[in-house]
Formats: structure tokens, C-alpha cells, sequence
């Protein structure tokens, strides 16, 4: 038990939280729009704040629950500013504004020194916990976001689109590692199976560096791609990128290969007997 | 060019310090007035290189210098871990020849890529050097 934070929570809890109250709005939320439920989530933290610090004795090994009402109320609200990619600063600033003001209320008391010494050493105590707390939250949770982020880029970026009846492209972009190497074999296998394709066109124009790892992936793509009756044609490889890859002894000896888009879809479609020729011209099939 | 450009130091941790060092590696060739062709074939040699960092050693570290000397324009890249080493360096210089059932082309491949080529390897120290030179 703290009687000098007894004192605080049963004689000035409410002066304290709208003094802090009013400095979050005007220092903090400034940046960025106020969320409605923000100053109740708040006033939660606070009360739970005052009431461990006033219930609790000055622990020399406090560690935070992360399960204690004081733990859930932070961790929500770091929650929510970390989603509204507030800086972790601000979150942080946020708890030692209420600590700078806590801190000057228990001065402000007529206490005897032995008190407040331990009265402060318990509050600072508490703050570091808290701090190291909320920053470790707010890490955590920037990181699933991201690793979220990554996911659905990763959905995105392996699209095989439909060209023509029988016809379909993949166009790979970006970094071909393992995973995604997988993913793209896996849903172009589907897709050859379900349009029953004669020809997938692989375009390469948006791949930075073919090397051998790269390479290796596509050759067993190309592969599994062809055991289901496709052919394949490979386009948007650079003159630098040709280059480059017979120099590492790399050999894409039969798949057919060619240097545009356009060429390549060309290719494609005389595989399948057809051509792209002007309206007016006449049909000679 | 009397003046230099910075050495870059970079680590070699992840996927992801791969792109980081091959693009790292292409600016400065492409800062040295090296042509395309160029900064591809150093760009994939590092690229090559760090991957084996990353698969065979877990970690290292990556330096990109600028090693221009009078009117010559070179770029040298060092690729370094304190992995296992090498066991068979003749042998991992053959094409074909790979002990993670890979190409086996990355190192022959990386030395037919680029002008100089240096390698030592011993249990806990594999060091690579590779160079890009041009003459003017």
C-alpha cells in the first residue's frame, strides 16, 4: 500500500486526468484526427495507473502482467495508435507526460521526505516498466503488420491471367525467391489444368537479376508447366540479362524464347493457329 | 579520377540484404560509367555470391569499393562468412558439381562473369573477391 498515491487517487484524480488529458490533445493528437473512445481508453489506462500505484508496494522486481488490467488497458491502447501508425514516440511520450504530472502532484503533497523518495522511486519504477512495455507492444504489432503486408503482396504479385482461349501469361515481377517461386508453380499449374492451355507465356520483364538460384526456379516451373501439356514461351529477357546467363553456364536449351512481349504473344498465338490482323482484312482461314 | 567513391559495408543476413547488396553494387558501377552489360554482370555476381553466404554460412558481410586507378575504372566487391568454408574448392569451381542440389553453376558461373576472381575458404573464413575492370 502507497498512502501518498491513495491520497492522489481519492483527492486529485480528476485535475490530474484532465490536465493530461488536454496536453495529449493539444501536444499529440495535433498530427493526427482524435478517434472517438480515445479519451475513455485513456481515462482506463490512467485509473488503472493510479490504482496499481496506489494499491502496490514499491516492488523492486515489478514486471507487468501483460494479463493485469493495467497490462490490457496499455496494450489496447498501443493497439490502436500503432494502427493509426502513430510514432512509437508519441505512445511513449504520451505515459511520461502522466508520469511528469504524477510526479508534481506527489510533490505538491505535504509529505515527509522518506515519503516521497519512495513514493518516486515506485513511480519511476513503474513508468520504465511501462514504457518498455508499450514500446515492445508497439513493435510487435508494426511487425505483423508488415509480415501481413508482405502476405497479401505476395497474393498479389502472382497473378496468370487468361489471354486467349487456350493461351495464358504469367508475368513475373520483382524478387523470385523460394517461397514465391513455389506459389507461382502451384497456381499456374491450377491455372494450366483449368484452361486446359496449350501455351503459357512467362515474361521476365519485371525480374532485376537472373541468377542461378532464379534460373533453377524457373527451370523446374517450366518443367512441371510442360508435364501438363503446355508449351511454353519465355519473353522479357534483357540483352544484359542473355548475356549474363550464358556467361553462368546457364541453358534454357528448348524452351522457346523471345525478346518482347509482343513476339512472344505472337508466338503464342500461331501455336494455336490463330493471328491478330486488321478488321477490315480478308479472313483467310 | 583521383577521387574515390566510399566503400560500402553491408551485412548479408537475410533474402532481403541480397536485393539490398546487388542494388548497392549496381549504383556504383553505374556511378563508375560502366555500361550495362556491366552492372548486370556484377549485379548477379553479387547477387550469387550472397545467396551462397546466406545458404551455406547463415551470415556475413559485403564491401563494395571503388578501386579505380588512374584512368582504369574498377569496382571491387569482397564477400566474406565465417561459415564452414569450403570443403572441395577445386571441385566447387566445376560446372555441374553442387552439394545443396543446385545448378551447380553459381561459382564457375560468378568467376566466367567477371574480370578477377579470387577465393579462399577454410573452416570458419571463406573470403571472395571479385573485381570488374575497365580500361580507358
Amino acid at each position: 500500500m502507497n498512502t501518498a498515491f491513495q491520497r492522489l487517487q481519492r483527492e486529485h484524480r480528476a485535475e490530474i486526468l484532465t490536465d493530461w488529458l488536454q496536453h495529449l490533445a493539444a501536444a499529440v493528437d495535433r498530427h493526427s484526427p482524435h478517434p472517438p473512445g480515445l479519451d475513455a481508453q485513456r481515462e482506463s489506462l490512467f485509473d488503472a495507473v493510479l490504482t496499481t500505484l496506489a494499491e502496490r508496494p514499491n516492488a523492486h522486481d515489478f514486471m507487468l502482467d501483460p494479463d493485469s488490467e493495467l497490462g490490457r488497458y496499455l496494450n489496447r491502447l498501443v493497439t490502436e495508435q500503432a494502427r493509426q501508425l502513430a510514432s512509437p514516440s508519441e505512445t511513449v511520450g504520451s505515459l511520461l507526460a502522466l508520469k511528469q504530472r504524477l510526479a508534481r502532484a506527489l510533490l505538491a503533497l505535504d509529505l515527509s521526505s522518506d515519503a516521497v523518495v519512495e513514493s518516486l522511486l515506485w513511480l519511476d519504477r513503474l513508468f520504465d516498466a511501462l514504457s518498455l512495455f508499450a514500446f515492445k507492444a508497439f513493435v510487435d504489432i508494426r511487425e505483423r503488420l508488415i509480415t501481413e503486408q508482405s502476405l497479401s503482396l505476395l497474393e498479389l504479385s502472382t497473378p496468370v491471367l487468361k489471354l486467349w482461349h487456350q493461351v495464358l501469361l504469367l508475368p513475373l515481377v520483382g524478387v523470385i525467391d523460394t517461397l514465391r517461386a513455389r506459389q507461382v508453380t502451384e497456381r499456374l499449374l491450377e491455372a494450366i489444368a483449368e484452361h486446359e492451355a496449350r501455351v503459357t507465356i512467362l515474361d521476365l520483364t519485371g525480374v532485376p537479376v537472373l541468377d542461378t538460384s532464379v534460373a533453377q526456379h524457373l527451370m523446374k516451373t517450366i518443367d512441371a508447366a510442360r508435364l501438363l501439356g503446355t508449351r511454353i514461351v519465355m519473353t522479357g529477357i534483357s540483352p544484359e540479362g542473355a548475356q549474363t546467363l550464358t556467361k553462368l553456364g546457364i541453358r534454357f536449351a528448348d524452351v522457346v524464347s523471345r525478346a518482347t512481349l509482343r513476339a512472344g504473344i505472337a508466338e503464342a498465338l500461331l501455336i494455336v493457329e490463330r493471328r491478330i490482323a486488321p478488321l477490315n482484312s480478308e479472313r483467310q482461314l | 579520377m583521383s577521387e574515390h567513391f566510399a566503400t560500402e559495408r553491408l551485412p548479408i543476413r537475410s533474402m532481403l540484404d541480397i536485393v539490398t547488396a546487388r542494388h548497392a553494387a549496381r549504383e556504383l558501377c553505374e556511378r563508375l560509367g560502366f555500361g550495362k552489360a556491366d552492372q548486370t554482370r556484377i549485379a548477379t555476381a553479387v547477387s550469387e555470391l550472397a545467396r551462397n553466404v546466406i545458404q551455406y554460412a547463415g551470415e556475413g558481410q559485403c564491401s563494395i569499393a571503388d578501386d579505380s586507378q588512374g584512368t582504369h575504372r574498377c569496382i571491387r566487391v569482397c564477400i566474406e562468412d565465417h561459415g564452414p568454408g569450403i570443403p572441395d574448392l577445386e571441385q566447387a569451381l566445376c560446372d555441374g558439381y553442387s552439394t545443396s542440389g543446385g545448378l551447380g553453376a553459381g561459382l564457375p558461373g560468378t568467376r566466367r562473369l567477371v574480370d578477377e576472381f579470387e577465393i579462399q575458404s577454410a573452416p570458419g573464413a571463406t573470403r571472395i573477391t571479385i573485381a570488374l575492370i575497365k580500361r580507358g
